[in-house]
Order: structure tokens, then sequence, then C-alpha cells
């Protein structure tokens, strides 16, 4: 199961970054998020994985798309002249992130946890199952300051949307 | 139940599933095609027409022109395939599925019965079992993925009308969405959980000793709100505007046709059937049968039946009673009327709980 | 000249919006209830070919040549149906019908062949009110179709014989006609039906 997710979502976002259009570029990245949300449901965590269908592929993703079809660009544009330097950075950049990110996953406490834990032969812990109860009060007690702050930062993000697009206020 | 499992080789846990799915796929199916007869039928009786009824089974047998949906089925089948050339060809493949899934599996969480113990184990009427820790999001999320066989479709089909209904479309679905979430939200404050099973077990009982408990007359603003959301959610008239055939000739599937055209048209009818289930669930207490506080199990899901059934007419009596609205009406009732009523509903149920009201 | 608008003040429940839904609602349930209780054959729709319209007299339908009793027809052959006809489908041609001239000292004209074609005639009823002898009527039958234009061609016999199952009148036919008018009984201006 874990490995079907894992494959959707990495070929979904292979083809993301591979498609010439951007439509189904588009698609294939709500498939990566699809691949994402059944990531979250593997780690019993259906909360993140409803919301993250909800969210990132039911709102964001339509919206995106939206802009893209309004905008009415069906073809794609071919480059006016190849950029090998770009690409080569871009390559390096890629290589970069993913070393630092595999090592931060494998050093992870709860990767370290579960080897310890497989290594002394015990019965694995099975994770408790998150539901909204929890996440709220996650949330509200634990991360109140955060989520107070990305509260007033989308606050200001949107008056800023606001005032951009209304000549006169 | 043991015996049957061991026979065909699974675990009895497996068999249940299965059958489960069997009968709730299988029911809503079959539900969702009689229905298009239903819609045809009822919408003439309320015209006073007579709708189709010259279809004969073997040529002899009228049946209120239910052999109609047969021939309206054998029609779709036999036609051509026909794909027409300017089409995105992958896409336009997988955008009546696109439709037709997500419509369909919406209806996974719904329990359409009261649970019940047979031989020492415990039956669950609902294809995924309660505290799946899902709940109630379940069916938001696949609302949310719903709008993609419309956006697939419109855009794979290369066809400016197409592109039109599906715009409006995702437009309309994303912002009557926030509005059902808030509706929905003041639902899980109340229970304080969001099981569709702990909700319909909080409207057990009776209030002021003549009403049911349900939800509707706990909520009447809340109802509305997420009542007209369900009507856009479906892309039903009033709120058609993915296919608004007086406008943008037949909207997203105007370059659909035979078999594809059928699971697009099918796919909006499960997706009533989906929404009136949820109406059914959580604001007429589900399968809960009125001043019966053990009801049957049989008698449950006949009441179950019973609203998902009467809400399902609700929506045929409703298309044919109200005109489409004006895009920028639609805009208006979205975003300035049904987003400020849920707002004050969910606040004002806040502060009544905060006060110990219930 | 200008329309004064009157503006209709709707009052706050009906610009809530719910309650004239509501009122919409009941309206069509009524229509509803009010359809599915009808027998079907008092319903407003005429389901056609099981049941058929009573058309009101006036109407204008398939022409019928009249006749006389005596089965001979009226029609005498002036060409005032074809002079008067707009769309110009009716075609006669006119003969001398000569044993009159022994008994009535008369001679009369009949036609030898009349003609309509059904595909041009727009039924505007002109030739009926142009026909000085009452002999050419439209009558209330519509249901004119055919698989070829030849059989939309009516001859005189075709005209003749266009109500006679309706009226219960004996049909007439040309064979019938041709032999019986030599040894038609010279003294009488009346006899009896041919069939």
């Amino acid at each position: 199961m874990f490995l079907l997710f894992a494959l959707i979502t990495i070929i979904g976002a292979l083809a993301m970054s591979q498609q010439k259009n951007v439509i189904v570029a588009g698609l294939c990245m709500v498939l990566t998020f699809l691949g994402v949300a059944g990531l979250f449901l593997m780690l019993s965590n259906p909360v993140a994985a409803a919301l993250q269908v909800i969210v990132y592929s039911g709102a964001i993703m339509v919206l995106v798309l939206f802009t893209i079809m309004l905008l009415n660009s069906h073809e794609e544009e071919p480059a006016i002249q190849s950029r090998p330097i770009q690409r080569w950075v871009g390559a390096l950049l890629i290589a970069v992130f993913g070393a630092f990110a595999f090592r931060i996953v494998m050093g992870s406490k709860a990767l370290v946890d579960i080897n310890t834990l497989a290594d002394a032969n015990t019965a694995v812990r099975p994770m408790e199952a998150m539901n909204l109860a929890k996440v709220g009060e996650e949330i509200f007690r634990h991360y109140l300051l955060g989520f107070e702050i990305v509260g007033l930062l989308l606050l200001a993000a949107m008056v800023g949307a606001v005032a951009l697009t209304k000549k006169e206020l | 139940m043991e015996s049957v499992a061991h026979s065909i080789g699974l675990s009895a846990v497996m068999t249940w599933t299965l059958l489960k799915v069997l009968i709730v796929f299988g029911s809503v199916m079959g539900v969702s095609s009689l229905w298009t007869w239903v819609e045809r039928r009822g919408s003439a009786m309320l015209q006073d027409r007579i709708g189709p009824n010259r279809a004969l089974l073997f040529g002899r047998w009228q049946l209120l022109g239910l052999p109609q949906l047969v021939a309206d089925g054998l029609k779709f089948f036999f036609k051509e395939d026909q794909v027409p050339p300017h089409v995105t060809k992958r896409l336009y493949w997988i955008a009546p599925m696109l439709a037709f899934v997500p419509a369909l599996i919406g209806f996974a969480v719904i329990p359409f019965g009261r649970s019940f113990s047979y031989q020492g184990a415990l039956y669950h009427l609902s294809i995924l079992e309660p505290g799946n820790g899902m709940g109630m999001l379940y069916p938001l999320a696949i609302g949310a993925v719903a709008v993609y066989g419309i956006l697939v479709a419109a855009w794979s089909s290369n066809n400016k009308w197409a592109i039109l209904g599906g715009m409006r479309a995702s437009a309309q679905m994303v912002s009557y969405e926030i509005s059902m979430g808030l509706a929905v939200l003041a639902i899980f404050m109340k229970v304080g959980g969001y099981d569709p099973g702990e909700i319909i077990t909080e409207q057990a009982g009776v209030l002021w000793k003549v009403l049911p408990n349900w939800f509707i007359f706990r909520q009447p603003l809340g109802f509305l709100v997420f009542f007209v959301c369900m009507f856009a959610e479906t892309n039903r008239l009033p709120f058609d505007f993915a296919e608004g055939e007086s406008e943008i000739v037949a909207g997203f599937h105007t370059e659909f046709g035979s078999m594809k055209f059928a699971l697009l048209a099918l796919a909006e009818y499960a997706h009533m059937t989906t929404a009136s289930a949820l109406i059914a669930t959580v604001y007429f207490g589900g399968w809960s049968v009125p001043f019966m506080p053990e009801a049957p199990v049989l008698l449950t899901i006949l009441f179950f039946l019973i609203k998902l059934l009467f809400f399902m007419w609700v929506f045929v009596w409703v298309r044919w009673t109200l005109p489409r609205f004006r895009y920028d009406q639609l805009m208006f009732l979205g975003w300035k009327v049904l987003l400020p009523i849920s707002m004050v509903n969910l606040i004002g149920n806040a502060w009544w709980m905060t006060r110990g009201g219930h | 000249m200008g329309v004064i608008v009157k503006k209709v003040e709707l009052t706050w429940l009906d610009r809530s919006y719910v309650w004239p839904v509501f009122k919409g609602m009941a309206i069509t349930f009524r229509h509803f209830l009010k359809q599915i209780t009808t027998p079907t054959s008092k319903r407003f729709t005429i389901q056609y070919p099981d049941m058929k319209k009573a058309m009101p007299p006036g109407y204008r339908g398939l022409h019928e040549l009249k006749r006389f009793e005596d089965g001979a027809i009226k029609c005498v052959a002036c060409f005032m149906c074809q002079e008067a006809c707009p769309a110009r489908c009716i075609s006669i041609e006119a003969e001398e019908f000569s044993e009159l001239n022994f008994t009535q000292g008369f001679e009369e004209k009949r036609p030898s062949s009349f003609k309509i074609d059904m595909l041009r005639c727009i039924f505007c009823g002109m030739c009926e009110e142009a026909c000085p002898k009452d002999a050419i009527w439209l009558r209330n039958e519509y249901e004119l179709a055919a698989y070829d234009r030849l059989s939309l061609n009516f001859g005189k016999w075709d005209l003749i014989n266009t109500y006679a199952t309706v009226d219960g009148k004996a049909r007439l036919a040309q064979s019938q006609e041709s032999p019986a008018t030599p040894s038609r009984p010279t003294n009488s201006g009346h006899q009896a039906d041919p069939a």
C-alpha cells in the first residue's frame, strides 16, 4: 500500500514536471496530492488526509486550473532559447536539496525509534489514529501562537490582494 | 456469515465489507438510473404533461414508461462511440470516470441502517466502519474532488461552450463548499464529534415533546445553507451552470456521446443520491425512526430509504420549479448571503453552547 | 407612447427568496397531484395514435368531392376552384356528360379527372369558397402522410371517397361507374346507389 501511494505521488510529480501542457501538469499535481493524502492515511492520520484532499486538491488546484483556463493558454509556447546553465544549476540544487532531505528524514527521531524498536524485536506500538478533536487541541493549546500568526498573515495577504485589485478604495 | 465467508475463501470481515460494497454501490447505481425515469415522468407531472410512455417492453407492456430506461440504456450502449477530432484524447477518455467515481464513492461513509450484533459480532451498515477518523470530512473531500470530472471533461473537449461551463462549475463549487463546510461545522460542534454515526445518535429522542430531535429543527439556518449548497454541489437547477443548455449549449458534456455521455449524466444522479443521503443523515436523523428509539434494523433501513428517496424527489421537484440563476446572482448568493448566514449560524451556536445551551 | 411601469413593492418576506420558493413549490406540487390523479383520458395531452383530437366544425382538412344521393358527382367542372387556388394544386379536365342531353334537355359538364396535389395544397379553403355548387368541401381529416409523393396526388375517385368510411357511405370506384353509366335508367333523375 505504501509503495502504491508513494509511486502515485512520485509519478504524479515527475509527470507534472515533464508535462508540456499546463492543464495536464496541473492534473498530475492533483494526482500527487491524492497520493500524499493516501500516505497520510497510511500514517493513520485520516484528518490530515481529508484536509489535504479538501484544501489542496479540492480548492487550491481548482483555483489554479481555473486561472489557467481563464488565461486560456492552450498551446505551450516553445522556449525562445535553451538555457543550459539554468538547467545545470537546477539539477545541482535538486541534488543538494534531495541529499539534505534524505539526511533529515533518515536522522529523524521517529525513524530511529522504529529502527530501534525493530531491532529490539518488540511489537511495534500501533500508532493512535488522529482525529479532529486532537487536531483542534493541538492547534489551540500547543500551537496557538503560530496559528494566530498564520491567521494574521493570511488576513494581511487577503487585504493586500483586495487593495491591489481594487482601483479606488 | 462465517460459513459463507469460508466457502469463498475470505475472512468474515472482508466478506461483510464486500457484501456492503455490492449492496450500496448497486443500489446507488440502481436508484440513480431509476431517477432518470422519475425525473422525466415527475417533471412531466409537475408541468401537466405525460412524459415518456411510448417505449414498450416486448412491444406489449407500458409499465408507466419504465421501459424507456431500458431503451435509453440500450441506445447509449449501441451508439457509435465517436471521439471528436479536436479533443485531448486521454483526458477525454478518463473524464466520465473522473466524474462518476467520486459521485459514487461519496456514499461510502453514510450508515444506512442501525448497527446490529449477530452471533456475538457487531455489524455496521456503512461501508467505512464508524470511528475511521474521516467521518463527515470524507464526503466533503470527495465532493471537493468531484469538480475535476466536470473540469477535465470541459477542458479536454476543447470547445468554448464546454470550457465556459467547466469554469462556471468550478467557480461555483469552490465558493459553495465554504458555506457548506461552515454549516456542517456547526453540527460537528453540537455533536462533539464528526462521525455520521455519532451525528445520527445525537438526533435520537424527542424535541419539545412533539418533534423528532432532528437537526433541521435545531439548526434551521444551517439546514438552509447546507441544502442550498448541496444543490450547488450537485450542479442541479437552479445552479446548473455547468450545462445551462439555454446559454452554453450543453456545457461540459457538449462533446460527449454514447456511453460517455451516459456516464456523465449518471454521475449527476449518483451525486444527487449521495447528496440526499447526506442531507438525510446530517439534518434528518439518518436511519433513526422518529419516536422509536429501539427500532428493528430493517425498519431503520426502510426509514433511511424513505428519507433518501424523499430528498431525491425534492431535487427533482425544485429543478422543475425554479429557474436558473444568473451567474452574478449565483456569486452574490454564495458569497454575500450564504457565507454570512453560515458564519452567523456557527458563531451563534458557539455562543449558545458557551452559555450552556444545547 | 410610453407605458407606465408600475414598480411592485416586495415585502420583506418576498424578498427573502425562501418563502416565494415555498410558494412556487406548492404550486408545482398542486399541479403534480392534479395531474397524477387525473385519468389519462382527461389530461390535457392527447396521446395521438391512441387518441385523436376532434377537430372543430370550421376546420379545413382533407377535401371531399361531394356527390348527389344517386352517386353522381356534384362538380360541374367550372374551373372556379382551379382559378381560385393560390397554390395551384388543383388540375381539372372536363368532359361532356352527354346522356342527360336526352333526358333533361341540357348538356352538363363534369370532370373527367380532378386532381389535387396534397403536397402543394395549403388548405386555405379558397376552393370551397369559390365553388358555386358546394361540390368541394374541406373537412376534418388531417392525417395526410404517405411514403411516396405520388400517393399524395389525389385523383377524382380518391377525393370522392375520402370521407366514405366516416360517413358510412359506400366507396365509389371507377370500375363500378363506367359500365354503370350507359345502363343508367333514362327516365328518372334519381336512382339507387350504384353499389
